[in-house]
């Protein structure tokens, strides 16, 4: 294994356990102040959104409309908001993205 | 070791095995696309174990980016794991240190999910844990590394490939849309990650925009309370 993808894997296994582990080893009579548990509530939706909206609208650093991603994402938008399946999203995706390639 | 509580929760894992499988091959189609060998690939999947933090840094890596952004990335989207080990040790008392890391370094969203359900009711609690999240990180490392031999032997080109990722993140996004709330920190985000990408040279934009967009979120909370 190259050494940048080992030092990687170890350092990412590090950071993905220790928030899983230290509030299950000490923590476990501490009641969390409000504010944090505000915070965190909104994390995985912001990150997840700013991974997700610049495939739609940049190119690089550049701010251009991707019209394949994007008309491949409105029915995916839809269909996880009705159906709520990870596996469905993925396939109906692919496959709308696939025919668009046919017509852009 | 209790056997049955083992089994109960080997038993309870199967909706999870359904779940990771698929997705746990996309992840090792998309990992040897973006230049990982079938080993980095169950590596992987094995050490770090967490299905978004994993895209990621394979997306990061096609681009890249180096180990240090990666890694803080995955720290910051695993964040969230802190509330649901604390709600986790409310149930886990009096077992020792060695076993306790095992069990949090096998929790994820869909066993924690699963578990807090069962855990009050069951008796022998670190067997059922044990069982369900064993059988759960089996399918995930066993999915990935058979998506990453699938993807050697049929060097998968087009059928929308390049989409799949886009795809499962938009859904796992859509998932954490709960309220009103989570609506609007979604749209502040995304115009924040386009104007930050465009703006900013390099890739913090999607540290800035997490960063930001949370904080709005705790604001834009504190005023609707304060209105309601």
């Amino acid at each position: 294994m190259r050494e940048s993808m080992l030092i990687l894997i170890l350092g990412m296994g590090l950071v993905t356990f220790l928030p899983r582990f230290i509030p299950m080893a000490f923590l476990s009579r501490w009641i969390f102040p409000e504010k944090v548990k505000v915070g965190l509530s909104y994390f995985p939706v912001a990150i997840l959104s700013a991974i997700v909206f610049p495939t739609f609208f940049t190119d690089g650093n550049q701010v251009e409309i991707q019209f394949q991603y994007l008309l491949a994402a409105l029915p995916v938008f839809l269909f996880a908001w009705k159906v709520k399946s990870l596996w469905g999203s993925v396939l109906l995706g692919m496959a709308v993205y696939w025919l668009l390639g046919f017509i852009l | 070791m209790n056997k049955s509580g083992f089994r109960e929760g080997v038993g309870d894992a199967l909706p999870i095995v359904l779940g990771y499988l698929p997705v746990g091959m996309t992840f090792g189609i998309l990992a040897r696309k973006a230049g990982l060998t079938s080993f980095e690939v169950g590596f992987m999947s094995l050490f770090v174990y967490a299905g978004a933090s994993q895209f990621l840094a394979i997306e990061m890596i096609s681009m890249g980016i180096p180990p240090f952004s990666i890694i803080l990335a995955t720290f910051f989207i695993n964040l969230r794991h802190i509330l649901m080990s604390s709600n986790f040790s409310i149930y886990l008392r009096n077992i020792r240190l060695p076993i306790l890391g095992l069990l949090s370094a096998q929790m994820t969203d869909e066993s924690y999910a699963v578990a807090i359900s069962k855990l009050p009711g069951v008796t022998s609690r670190a067997p059922y844990l044990l069982g369900l999240q064993m059988t759960s990180q089996l399918a995930w490392v066993g999915g990935s590394v058979a998506g990453a031999f699938f993807s050697s032997l049929t060097e998968g080109t087009g059928w929308g490939l390049p989409f799949a990722l886009p795809a499962l993140f938009i859904c796992l996004l859509v998932l954490q849309i709960r309220n009103a709330h989570h609506f609007w920190v979604m749209v502040i985000a995304g115009v924040c990650s386009v104007f930050f990408k465009w703006a900013i040279a390099g890739n913090w934009y999607i540290l800035l925009t997490a960063l930001l967009a949370s904080g709005m979120g705790m604001m834009i909370e504190r005023v609707w309370r304060k209105n309601s």
